[in-house]
Order: structure tokens, then C-alpha cells, then sequence
């Protein structure tokens, strides 16, 4: 059993009833497992938007929930649906494993704060600038648009300067030394 | 959009769910499927002149809780496979249940008989047509429960797929059973089946491609 099917199953019970602040809370909750969960499967780039597309479809399909059954497992039915989607679609031909919903949840806490000392170490070796514009599309889900608009820059030099940090911090993890 | 945003619009414009949605989505695609599929045996082969009649022999009805079991059987395990984290569990292996109980009895007037016997068991006087009648008849039900799970969440889609086919081929042979007038455990047991399980192939192989939602 996961650690917090009742809590987040009490949270969904209440949001089929119509509680907006439980269902925002559960939805908030959900999203970090999501991203952890879709991180280490598709990498960064994909990750929020598989996240968003999980949301909306846990929103629309929200009545098919059982409640006589696991909450989590539910959840986990359709992260892996999806996740098996984005895959389709890029034409990897991966195949997803059938875990138990533990995947989603349970080793979720320690592998989520290694990526998180990961990611923020890599972080600090960019330049001010170029970090706050990472941190906004690819951690916190701002679009290109907004993140230009707010910036003053242009949407291409957004684009450019994100990909180009990206694939630093890449290359930083490729030659092995995220840790020096 | 940012995540943030997402969730606050969805949360902002959270009403209650309707209950029982998975139930009342499959009614609908099904009842529509059932009703199409009735006005088309009505209105091309017919409901059996004798039916009054029939329905006073037990035989008769044999054919109905062969295919209505079956039906609710298929009906349960596709109301679990709509959803996102269900398996068609311990209602596959039920199925086992209704085929045997006919095996049983189809064995007990075919084992005895004599080769003549025999042959007439399994032909009856509509072996050609019977099977492929009730797959046709099913097409209707098909249609409507592939609409229905796609309004739902299944993600194995094979399966769920193979599951609506088996539901759509045992409604549509409990419909025909109002037209056929065969009636030995041996003749239903080889064509209705066969009938049945043409739609669950079907289902099966169209499912990946026919019930990816997003």
C-alpha cells in the first residue's frame, strides 16, 4: 500500500463532491510526483508537458474513479497510459514496464531530491542571466511566450539561450563532473 | 500555460462528478447498439413465426441464459477495463462456466447418438448463416460500446478492446435467439459461440488503434 492512498483518496473523495480547495491540493501533490515520474522517463523537455496532459486527463476522466478501489493505483493507471503515449507518438519504441504504482509514488521522495541536488548543482554553474530563464520554462512550466514577455528578450533568443543551457548541462553530465 | 495555472483552472471550475459515469456511458453506447441492432433482425430476417409457441419448452430458453450469462460476464469485465487501473481478473476465468455447463450438455446428446445424429446435431438447418448473422447483428453494439470507452479512461486497449467485442457478440446472439429457431446445447455451443467469439477477435485486434483516448 502507498503511504498516502488515504490522504490523497480522502482529498479525491472530496473533490468528486465538488471541493475545489481539496482538489487543488491533490492536483498540486500529484504534480510533483508526476514530474519526478516523467523526468527520469522523458527527460526534462517532455516532462511538463506529459504533466499537464496527466492532469487534464485525470480532471476529464475524474468519473471513472472507483472509490472502492486504490486511489494511487488509479492515478498510476493513467501516468503510465500516458507516458506510453508520448512514447507512440515519437516513435521510440520502448516498452513500459507494468509496475506497481509504487513507480509513481513510493521511491518517488529520495530519487526526487536526488534530481532536485542534481539539477540545482548543474543550475548553479550557469551564468545569472541564462539560470533564471531555465528555472522558469523547464522547472517552474512557464511557456516561451511568457517567459519572453516578461523578460523583454525575444521568443527565438529565449529559445536559444534555454536549448544552449540545456545542452551545457548536459555536456557537464556527460563528462562526469556535476559533482566537482 | 504554466502547471500552476493549470491546476487552478481546472480546480476553479471543479463541480461535483456525476455518479456512476462508467455505467452510464456503457448503458448509453449499449442501449443505442442494442436497440439498432433489434430494428435491423426485425426488419430484414424477422423474429420466428413461432416464438409464443417456443416459449412454453425449456429448450428454448437454454439458448437465452447461455448468452445472457456470457453477457454479464463480458458486461463486468468491460466495466472494469474502462477504467485506468482495472484487468478483466477473476470474470475471465468465470467465462469458463457457461461454456463448460454446454460442453456438458452438448456432449450428452451428441456422445450417445449415431453418425447421422451426429451430423444433424451440428449442422441443424442454419449452421451456414448462424454464426455470421450474429456477428453481423453485432456490429451496432460494437460501434456503440468502442463510443462508450472512449469516453471512458481503458488503457489496455487489446484487452478492453477484446472484452467490448465479447459483450457486443452476446447481446447480439441473445438478440438473434429471437429469430433462430434452433435450439440443441450441440448447434449453440459450436455457432453461437463461434458468432461471439468472431466479435471478441475483432474487438481485440481493433482495440490498440480504435480506443486510444487522450
Amino acid at each position: 500500500m502507498i503511504p498516502q492512498e488515504a490522504q490523497y483518496r480522502e482529498w479525491m473523495l472530496a473533490s468528486l463532491q465538488g471541493d475545489a480547495s481539496c482538489y487543488r491540493k491533490l492536483l498540486a501533490e500529484l504534480t510533483r510526483h508526476l514530474r519526478g515520474y516523467y523526468a527520469r522517463r522523458l527527460g526534462l523537455d517532455g516532462a511538463e508537458d506529459a504533466v499537464q496532459e496527466t492532469l487534464i486527463a485525470i480532471h476529464t476522466r475524474r468519473g471513472t474513479y472507483d472509490p472502492s478501489r486504490p486511489f494511487t493505483a488509479w492515478v498510476y493507471g493513467i501516468a503510465r497510459y500516458k507516458l506510453i503515449d508520448v512514447y507512440r507518438r515519437e516513435r521510440r519504441g520502448q516498452t513500459v514496464p507494468l509496475d506497481a504504482a509504487g513507480a509513481l509514488f513510493a521511491a518517488d521522495q529520495v530519487e526526487e531530491a536526488g534530481v532536485k541536488r542534481d539539477v540545482t548543482k548543474l543550475l548553479a554553474r550557469l551564468p545569472e542571466a541564462k539560470r533564471r530563464l531555465v528555472q522558469a520554462v523547464k522547472l517552474d512550466g512557464e511557456s516561451i511566450a511568457d517567459t519572453a514577455a516578461r523578460t523583454g528578450l525575444s521568443e527565438v533568443s529565449v529559445k536559444v539561450a534555454v536549448h544552449r543551457a540545456v545542452k551545457a548541462m548536459g555536456e557537464t553530465l556527460r563528462d562526469g563532473n556535476a559533482d566537482g | 500555460m504554466r502547471t500552476d495555472d493549470l491546476i487552478e483552472r481546472l480546480s476553479g471550475a471543479l463541480e461535483p462528478a456525476p455518479k456512476g459515469q462508467v455505467v452510464r456511458v456503457l448503458g448509453l453506447g449499449m442501449g443505442a447498439g442494442a436497440l439498432l441492432s433489434a430494428l435491423l433482425m426485425t426488419a430484414t430476417i424477422g423474429i420466428r413465426a413461432d416464438l409464443i409457441e417456443a416459449m412454453g419448452g425449456s429448450a428454448f430458453w437454454l439458448k437465452f441464459v447461455y448468452t445472457l450469462v456470457v453477457a454479464g460476464l463480458a458486461l463486468a469485465i468491460v466495466d472494469r477495463l474502462a477504467r485506468p487501473d482495472g484487468t478483466a481478473g477473476r470474470f475471465a476465468l468465470l467465462l469458463a462456466v457457461p461454456i463448460l455447463v454446454m460442453a456438458v450438455l452438448a456432449a450428452r446428446e451428441f456422445l450417445p447418438a449415431d453418425a447421422t445424429i451426429q451430423h444433424a446435431l451440428i449442422m441443424g438447418h442454419s449452421a451456414r448463416v448462424c454464426s455470421i448473422l450474429i456477428a453481423t447483428l453485432a456490429l451496432p453494439l460494437f460501434a456503440g460500446l468502442f463510443w462508450s470507452l472512449r469516453r471512458l479512461a481503458p488503457t489496455r486497449l487489446t484487452e478492453a478492446g477484446a472484452a467490448a467485442g465479447l459483450l457486443a457478440g452476446s447481446a447480439a446472439a441473445t438478440i438473434y435467439a429471437f429469430h433462430c429457431t434452433e435450439s440443441t446445447p450441440t448447434f449453440i455451443l459450436l455457432w453461437y459461440s463461434a458468432g461471439i467469439l468472431a466479435t471478441a477477435l475483432l474487438g481485440a485486434a481493433l482495440g490498440r488503434m480504435l480506443l486510444r483516448w487522450s
